[in-house]
């Protein structure tokens, strides 16, 4: 069953697109499509057809009890679905007060942590077991906890951001990741960082080119994600710097 | 309106896990897709929880969403008509000709304009490939409709048209490979959205 014939695979994959396709074999061919980018192409390509289909079917208004039931599922009994603590706002609002003192102190301590520790770990271990040269970022909130470890390989356009503690982001806004240049120049935008979990940021260029003069990063609260050129809107609600771990 | 683009973007914030991205797709695109699955169902109480079971779906797998795979109204429409067709056969709702009916299913059965073989018509003259899917036998445009706007089966749709399950299942691949001849011959973009 991997191996198909394109014929054969573009017949399945409109059957399945369509409809058609049931029972036993349907379940067989979506294991399939899960394993098989051509597959999923096939369908792809197939479900776009149908899809003009749709176009003359007269639209129906759910009850407003969809959506709430989905808010209820997803966000209240499932409090790992989603960050969703009770007020959300009045933590921020505390967090933004606080930070000026504490995420100073922080970032300065866990900075000086991460550089003590670096030349062990390149200097130290057997050579194929060095991490692989990269930027690396950790960003602390106003409390000094670790909250965002950031890293991407230097000469790659691609950075893991990893959430150590879930960050509260209001609705209706991103949490915004910036680089801050060390010559004092404009911060720029880096991604989107998710509340809580792991998420990749693509980036605009290879690290080494994005990051070679930054030395900090830091994230805002923005109403939408930030383009270039655009300006932090308001205070970062963590902060830390970002280092060269080679 | 949102346009794909739009939507693209939302999706993408989605998988972020930002909910008031969330629900702006929902509120987008609800009421279509409450429409896609209630011509499988025939059944409004039905078609809300396989509503609500897509957009659970799309909570969890927006970061699955591709668009270079099919556009983000393909993507959801996918879901809706995946859902409803798998509610439709797990037996846990009546066939849409068995007419267990409410009222809502009543007046759509009795708007001849609903109907599976007018949706197509419709949805075919805003494709603007009426002529060209003109060339198709009655029996053929019928079979595809019942297929894609009722979620039927090969089987069903042989019971449905009273022909044999060979012919039935003929009749469909022939409907397919027209609509992929005039979509392609109308110009309309084939290639999936970059």
């Amino acid at each position: 069953m991997n191996t198909l014939l394109p014929e054969r695979l573009d017949r399945l994959a409109r059957e399945y697109a369509l409809g058609t396709l049931a029972g036993p074999a349907r379940r067989r061919f979506e294991r399939l499509l899960r394993q098989t980018p051509a597959a999923m192409l096939a369908v792809g390509a197939w479900q776009e057809r149908l899809a003009g289909l749709a176009s003359a079917v007269p639209a129906m208004q759910p009850g407003e009890s969809v959506w709430r039931g989905l808010e209820r599922r997803l966000f209240i009994s499932s409090p790992r679905a989603a960050p969703a603590p009770a007020r959300p706002l009045q933590w921020l609002w505390g967090l933004l007060s606080v930070r000026a003192l504490g995420g100073a102190l922080a970032g300065v301590f866990l900075c000086a942590l991460l550089l003590r520790l670096q030349p062990g770990l390149i200097g130290m271990e057997p050579q194929r077991d060095a991490l692989p040269e990269s930027y690396v970022g950790l960003l602390t909130d106003a409390e000094g906890k670790p909250t965002v470890l950031a890293s991407s390989k230097r000469h790659g356009k691609r950075m893991t951001v990893k959430l150590l503690q879930p960050v509260v982001i209001p609705a209706g806004s991103v949490a915004q990741l910036w680089a801050l240049p060390k010559d004092g120049s404009a911060a720029f935008p880096v991604g989107v960082v998710p509340g809580s979990g792991s998420a990749t940021v693509d980036l605009a260029d290879t690290s080494e080119k994005l990051f070679f003069n930054v030395s900090r990063l830091a994230v805002s609260i923005e109403a939408a994600p930030a383009k270039t050129g655009d300006a932090p809107s308001g205070a970062f609600i963590l902060s830390g710097h970002c280092v060269k771990l080679w | 309106m949102l346009t794909n683009e739009d939507l693209a973007a939302l999706l993408a914030r989605v998988a972020l896990a930002d909910r008031a991205a969330f629900e702006q797709v929902y509120r987008a695109t609800c009421a279509h897709l409450l429409g896609v699955a209630f011509r499988i169902l025939n059944n409004r109480e039905r078609a809300e929880e396989v509503l609500q079971e897509a957009f659970m779906n799309v909570w969890h797998s927006a970061g699955g969403f591709n668009a270079s795979v099919a556009g983000p109204m393909t993507w959801l429409i996918n879901i809706v008509r995946n859902k409803a067709i798998d509610a439709l056969r797990s037996g846990k709702t009546g066939r849409a000709s068995t007419f267990a009916l409410d009222d809502e299913a009543l007046a759509v059965a009795a708007d001849e304009a609903q109907q599976p073989q007018a949706l197509l018509d419709q949805s075919l003259t805003k494709l603007k490939i009426t002529g060209c899917m003109g060339e198709l036998g009655a029996s053929q445009r019928q079979a595809l409709a019942l297929a894609y706007y009722r979620g039927m089966a090969h089987a069903e749709i042989a019971e449905a048209l009273g022909a044999p399950l060979g012919t039935a299942k003929a009749w469909v691949r022939r409907g397919l490979d027209k609509l992929k001849a005039c979509l392609e011959l109308a110009g309309v973009r084939q290639d999936p959205p970059t």
